[in-house]
C-alpha cells in the first residue's frame, strides 16, 4: 500500500500524538473545535448539525453594527438552502480556521468580513450540505441528485429525512475536492435577504454586550491610568478610597490604580478619593498646536519617501500652486465604552467582553497573565461600537490583570472620560498638496503627506502573535521601526487615485512623536480622501470648470469611479441645488468599493446646515442590500461627525476632551436626508462598512466652498 | 444605605442602597437587569433613558432617592404580558433600524415617551424629542423613518379611536 504524503499527515494524528509524548504534549493535543460536541457533525470548524436537527453557525466575525451576523449567516444559509432565521448563532472561539486570509490572524477589520468569508463559508457550509445529502443518498440507495437540502430538511421526492439522522452515516463519508456551490441564479438569499438576525435582541435590550455579561460574585473594577501617555505611577494614596463606601480592595496593577468595589458607582466615586502622582513621561510638554506646527515644518525640510511616481517630472510645467491641509486626533467614542469581564484561577482565564482582535488578545493576555493560549477561553459578545478600537487588546489585558493580582472575578469599566483619553487614536496628519497648472490644464499633481505612523505602533503587536514566542521584545519593536516610514495607511487613497495627470508624485514624511495611533473607520482614507477631493476642487475652480466636469475629463470612462459619479451627479440633480442650498461632490475608492457623494448644504450666519447626501456605490456583489445602505449612512454620519465637530487635542501629552460635550457627535437634528444607490455589479464582494466615511468631508468642504467662496482646508470644517 | 422603594415595569421593588447612587446602576447593577445602558455618565448621550411616570429620564445621572414612590418603566418593561413587543419596538424591528445596537433601548425609550405625548410628531418634533439620543452608527434615518411608521400603529390602534368607532 502507498501512502501519500497528504495521506500520511492527514491520517498520522494518532502516531503524531505518540511521537511528541515527552517532548511537548500540549503542543501536540489536537485543537478543539469550538463549541463542539462529540455527538454533532462538524465537517469544519464554521458550521455543525446537532442530532437535534440544529444547524449551528459559529460566528467568527465579530458584530459591531457592520452586520457580520447577519451576513455570515446569509452566506451559509444559502448553500444550507435554508432562511437564515434557522440557523443557531454562537460567538466563536479563537480557532485557526478561523485566520483572516488579509491579516494572518483571526480578527474582524479592514471592512474585509463579506469579502474574505464569501468562498469559504460557502464552502464549509456546502460540504455539510454534500455530506448529509451523501448519507442520505446511500442510505435510500438512491443518487446523490435525487436528494435534496430543504430549509433544514432532507428530501428524496415526498420522502422526507431528518438530517440529524444521517449524521453517523455522514462522519464517515468524504468530500471531494472542490465541493460545488449554487450557481448565482439560484441564490435565494443572497442579493435578496434584508432582516438583520440581530435587530430582535437589540430592539428588546436582551442583546448581550460586554458590558451585560454577569458572573456571580463578580466585581466591577475601574483603573485609574496616568493621563499623560507613556508616563509613569510616582505614588498614590488609597486611604480615602479604601474607607469608601463598598470598596473591596485598591490595588497597583501595572502601573495605574484599580479599585474594587461591590458596584460600578461606589468604584467610581472612591476612585476619585484616590490621590495619585504621575510622572509625565516622554511627551511632557508636546501639544497638538506644536505637533501640527513640525508637521508643516517637515514637510518643507523633508524629502520622505517616494510612494507613488507616474510619469516623468519634466512633465510637470506651468504655474506651481499648493496648499497646506491638516486634520486633527480622532477618538473612537464606541458608545459602549471598553469593558471587559474576567476570571482567573489555577486552571486559567475567561474573558467576556466585546472583540474585533480575538487573537490578538489571546496572545496579549498570555504574556500579560503567564498562562498558556490553550488555558484561555475569550468569550465574545456583540460589540456596542468597534470602528477600529476594540482591534486593541489593551482593555481586556487590564482587566485579566486586574482579577490575576486581586484574585477576584472583576468587570472593568472605563468611563466615558476613561474612554476619550485613552484611546488609540486616528492619527493627526497634514498634506502639502501641489500642482502645477499649464493654462487651462493641470500638469502635475505633487503631494507630501506627513503623519506619525500606526504601523510603527501596530505592528510589534502583529509580530508577537505571529512570530515564535522567544523572540525578545526589541525584535518586534526593530520590525515596527521598519515598517513605520513605509506604513500604507498614511498615504492610502493619495495614491492609485483615477486621476490621470501627466505627472504624479507622492511623498510621506513619519512624524515620530505621537499619542497613541490606531485604526479608527476607514484609517488613512479619513484624511486622505478630504485633502485630495479638497485639492481637486480646488484645481477645478483654478481651471474654470466644473467639480463634476473636471474630475471626469481627468479620468478613464471605463472606470468604476466614472460611473458611480455620472449616477451620484444624475440622482442627485448635479447643478440645479434647491434654492438657498449649494453642492460638493467627492468620489474615493476604499476597501475594494468605490464611492461617490453629492452633499447639499446651507451656510447662514456662520452655521452650515448639512440638507442631503446622494451615495452611490460600487461594492461588487452584494449579499444583504439593506446592510449596505445602513452601512453607508452610518459611513456618511460618522464621517459627517469628523466634518463638523470631532477633534482630540493634547496639551503636555494628556488628551484635553473628556466626555460628550466636549467630543461632540453628530445628533439626528444635525443628521442629513441620505440617499443611497447600490450601483449593480456582478465582481466579487468588497467592502462597505468603512467605504461610506471618507467622501463626505470633502463633500461638504467643496459644497461650501460653492456657498461661501471660502476654501476651508483643515478638519473639522470651522467657518468662524 | 437607605431602604427604598419603587415600582420598576409594574412591579414592587424594596432595596437597601446608597440613596445618591444613580438609578442606572441600580438597575444594572443591583437588580442585574441590562437592558439599559451606561455610555457618558452625564445625561449628554441618552443610552441610559429609562421613564419616570412615563417621561424620559437619564437614569446615569438620576439619584434613585428620587425615584422613591414613583413608576419606573425601562426597556425590558416594555413588552406586553402577552409577549408582543411594544408598536415602536415593531417599526424598529421591520425597519431593521439598529446596527450595533448599545444605543437603541435609549433610542426606543425616548421615541416611545415622544408618542405617548405627541402622535403624529413631524419631523421638527422628532428632532426636539431624539436630539437627547446619540447614536454612533448614524442610525438617525432609520430612527426617524421607524417613528413615523410606529406612528400610524400607535394611531390606529389608539384605544379611543376605537371606542369612538364602536360608538359610531
Amino acid at each position: 500500500m502507498s501512502v501519500s504524503r497528504r495521506g500520511f499527515i492527514k491520517g498520522g494524528a494518532a502516531v503524531a500524538g505518540s511521537l511528541c509524548v515527552g517532548v511537548q504534549l500540549s503542543g501536540c493535543a489536537p485543537v478543539p473545535l469550538p463549541h463542539a460536541s462529540g455527538r454533532d457533525l462538524q465537517p469544519n470548524a464554521f458550521i455543525q448539525l446537532s442530532p437535534e436537527g440544529v444547524f449551528t453557525l459559529q460566528l467568527h466575525k465579530a458584530e459591531m453594527g457592520q452586520g457580520t451576523y447577519t451576513g455570515m449567516a446569509t452566506l451559509v444559509a444559502e448553500e444550507l438552502n435554508m432562511p437564515p432565521e434557522m440557523l443557531n448563532i454562537e460567538q466563536a472561539h479563537f480557532h485557526p480556521e478561523f485566520i483572516d486570509p488579509d491579516f494572518y490572524v483571526m480578527l474582524t477589520g479592514g471592512s474585509s468580513s463579506i469579502r474574505t468569508s464569501y468562498e469559504p463559508l460557502r464552502k464549509a457550509a456546502a460540504s455539510l450540505a454534500y455530506l448529509l445529502r451523501s448519507a442520505a443518498a446511500q442510505q435510500l440507495g438512491r443518487d446523490l441528485a435525487e436528494v435534496a437540502l430543504r430549509d433544514g430538511k432532507l428530501y428524496h421526492g415526498e420522502t422526507v429525512i431528518e438530517p440529524g439522522s444521517v449524521i453517523e452515516a455522514a462522519r464517515g463519508l468524504s468530500l471531494p475536492e472542490d465541493v460545488p456551490l449554487k450557481p448565482a441564479v439560484d441564490h435565494r438569499f443572497i442579493g435578496r435577504h434584508n432582516a438583520r438576525l440581530d435587530a430582535r435582541g437589540k430592539v428588546t435590550g436582551e442583546a448581550m454586550f460586554g458590558l451585560d455579561v454577569q458572573y456571580p460574585g463578580a466585581l466591577s473594577a475601574v483603573l485609574v491610568r496616568c493621563p499623560h501617555f507613556g508616563g509613569t505611577l510616582k505614588s498614590f494614596d488609597a486611604s480615602a478610597a479604601e474607607a469608601s463606601a463598598g470598596v473591596v480592595q485598591v490595588l497597583e496593577v501595572d502601573g495605574a490604580v484599580a479599585v474594587l468595589a461591590g458596584n460600578y458607582w461606589q468604584a467610581r466615586q472612591a476612585a476619585g478619593k484616590l490621590t495619585v502622582e504621575w510622572h509625565k513621561g516622554p511627551l511632557a510638554g508636546v501639544s497638538s498646536k506644536g505637533l501640527r506646527a513640525q508637521r508643516h515644518e517637515l514637510a518643507r525640510s523633508e524629502a520622505g519617501k517616494l510612494v507613488e511616481e507616474l510619469g516623468e517630472a519634466s512633465a510637470a510645467t506651468g504655474e506651481r500652486i499648493e496648499a497646506f491641509y491638516d486634520v486633527p486626533y480622532m477618538a473612537h467614542a464606541t458608545m459602549e465604552p471598553m469593558n471587559a469581564l474576567a476570571v482567573v484561577d489555577d486552571r486559567g482565564v475567561q474573558i467576556w467582553s466585546g472583540m474585533q482582535g480575538l487573537q490578538l488578545v489571546l496572545d496579549a493576555v498570555a504574556r500579560a497573565t503567564g498562562f498558556s493560549q490553550s488555558q484561555i477561553t475569550l468569550h465574545n459578545q456583540f460589540l456596542g461600537g468597534g470602528f477600529g478600537r476594540r482591534i486593541q487588546t489593551d482593555y481586556v489585558v487590564e482587566a485579566a490583570r486586574i482579577a490575576q493580582l486581586s484574585g477576584k472575578p472583576v468587570r472593568l469599566v472605563w468611563s466615558r472620560e476613561d474612554d476619550t483619553r485613552h484611546d488609540f487614536y486616528r492619527p493627526n496628519a497634514t498634506a502639502l498638496m501641489a500642482a502645477t497648472v499649464d493654462g487651462d490644464r493641470v500638469s502635475s499633481l505633487q503631494i507630501k503627506a506627513v503623519a506619525p505612523s500606526i504601523f510603527g505602533q501596530f505592528m510589534p503587536v502583529m509580530t508577537r502573535t505571529l512570530l515564535p514566542k522567544w523572540l525578545p521584545s526589541i525584535v518586534h519593536d526593530g520590525i515596527g521601526n521598519m515598517m513605520a516610514d513605509s506604513d500604507p495607511s498614511a498615504v492610502e487613497g493619495l495614491i492609485h487615485t483615477p486621476y490621470q495627470f501627466p505627472y504624479k508624485r507622492s511623498n510621506y514624511v513619519m512624524q515620530e512623536v505621537t499619542a497613541p495611533l490606531g485604526y479608527w473607520r476607514s484609517v488613512g482614507h479619513s484624511q486622505n480622501a478630504f485633502f485630495i477631493e479638497s485639492f481637486i476642487d480646488e484645481l477645478a475652480q483654478r481651471t474654470g470648470q466644473n467639480p463634476l466636469d473636471f474630475r471626469l475629463a481627468n479620468m478613464d470612462k471605463a472606470s468604476r469611479h466614472y460611473q458611480v459619479l455620472t449616477k451620484v451627479a444624475e440622482l442627485a440633480d448635479w447643478g440645479n441645488a434647491p434654492a438657498g442650498q449649494h453642492q460638493g461632490i467627492a468620489v474615493h475608492e476604499s476597501f475594494g468599493s468605490v464611492v461617490a457623494q453629492v452633499v447639499n448644504a446651507s451656510v447662514s450666519a456662520g452655521e452650515v446646515r448639512v440638507h442631503k447626501v446622494v451615495c452611490v456605490v460600487d461594492c461588487g456583489q452584494v449579499i444583504n442590500p439593506d446592510i449596505v445602505v445602513m452601512q453607508m449612512q452610518s459611513g456618511i454620519n460618522f464621517g459627517l461627525t469628523a466634518a463638523l465637530k470631532g477633534e482630540i487635542t493634547l496639551e503636555d501629552g494628556a488628551v484635553q476632551q473628556s466626555n460628550f460635550h466636549d467630543y461632540q457627535m453628530l445628533r439626528i437634528n444635525e443628521a442629513p436626508e441620505i440617499l443611497v444607490h447600490l450601483l449593480p455589479s456582478s465582481n466579487p464582494p468588497s467592502g462597505v462598512g468603512e467605504p461610506g466615511t471618507p467622501p463626505v468631508a470633502p463633500a461638504l468642504a467643496n459644497a461650501i466652498f460653492a456657498a461661501t467662496g471660502r476654501r476651508l482646508r483643515e478638519l473639522p470644517l470651522r467657518l468662524a | 444605605m437607605a431602604s427604598l422603594a419603587f415600582t420598576l415595569n409594574g412591579k414592587a421593588i424594596q432595596l437597601d442602597v446608597d440613596p445618591s447612587t444613580p438609578l442606572l446602576w441600580v438597575i444594572r447593577d443591583e437588580l442585574a437587569m441590562t437592558g439599559t445602558k451606561f455610555g457618558c455618565g452625564m445625561g449628554l448621550c441618552g443610552a441610559c433613558t429609562v421613564h419616570l411616570n412615563g417621561a424620559p429620564i437619564r437614569s446615569c445621572s438620576f439619584p434613585v432617592q428620587a425615584a422613591a414612590g414613583q413608576q419606573i418603566t425601562t426597556i425590558e418593561g416594555l413588552i406586553g404580558d402577552s409577549g408582543a413587543l411594544h408598536p415602536v419596538q415593531e417599526a424598529w424591528l421591520s425597519l431593521n433600524v439598529p446596527q450595533c445596537g448599545y444605543c437603541q433601548s435609549g433610542q426606543i425609550m425616548s421615541a416611545v415617551a415622544l408618542l405617548e405625548s405627541n402622535p403624529t410628531p413631524s419631523d421638527e418634533d422628532i428632532d426636539t424629542a431624539m436630539a437627547g439620543n446619540i447614536c454612533r452608527c448614524g442610525t438617525y434615518p432609520k430612527i426617524r423613518a421607524a417613528i413615523h411608521a410606529a406612528a400610524q400603529v400607535v394611531q390606529q390602534f389608539d384605544p379611543r379611536q376605537s371606542v369612538q368607532e364602536s360608538q359610531s
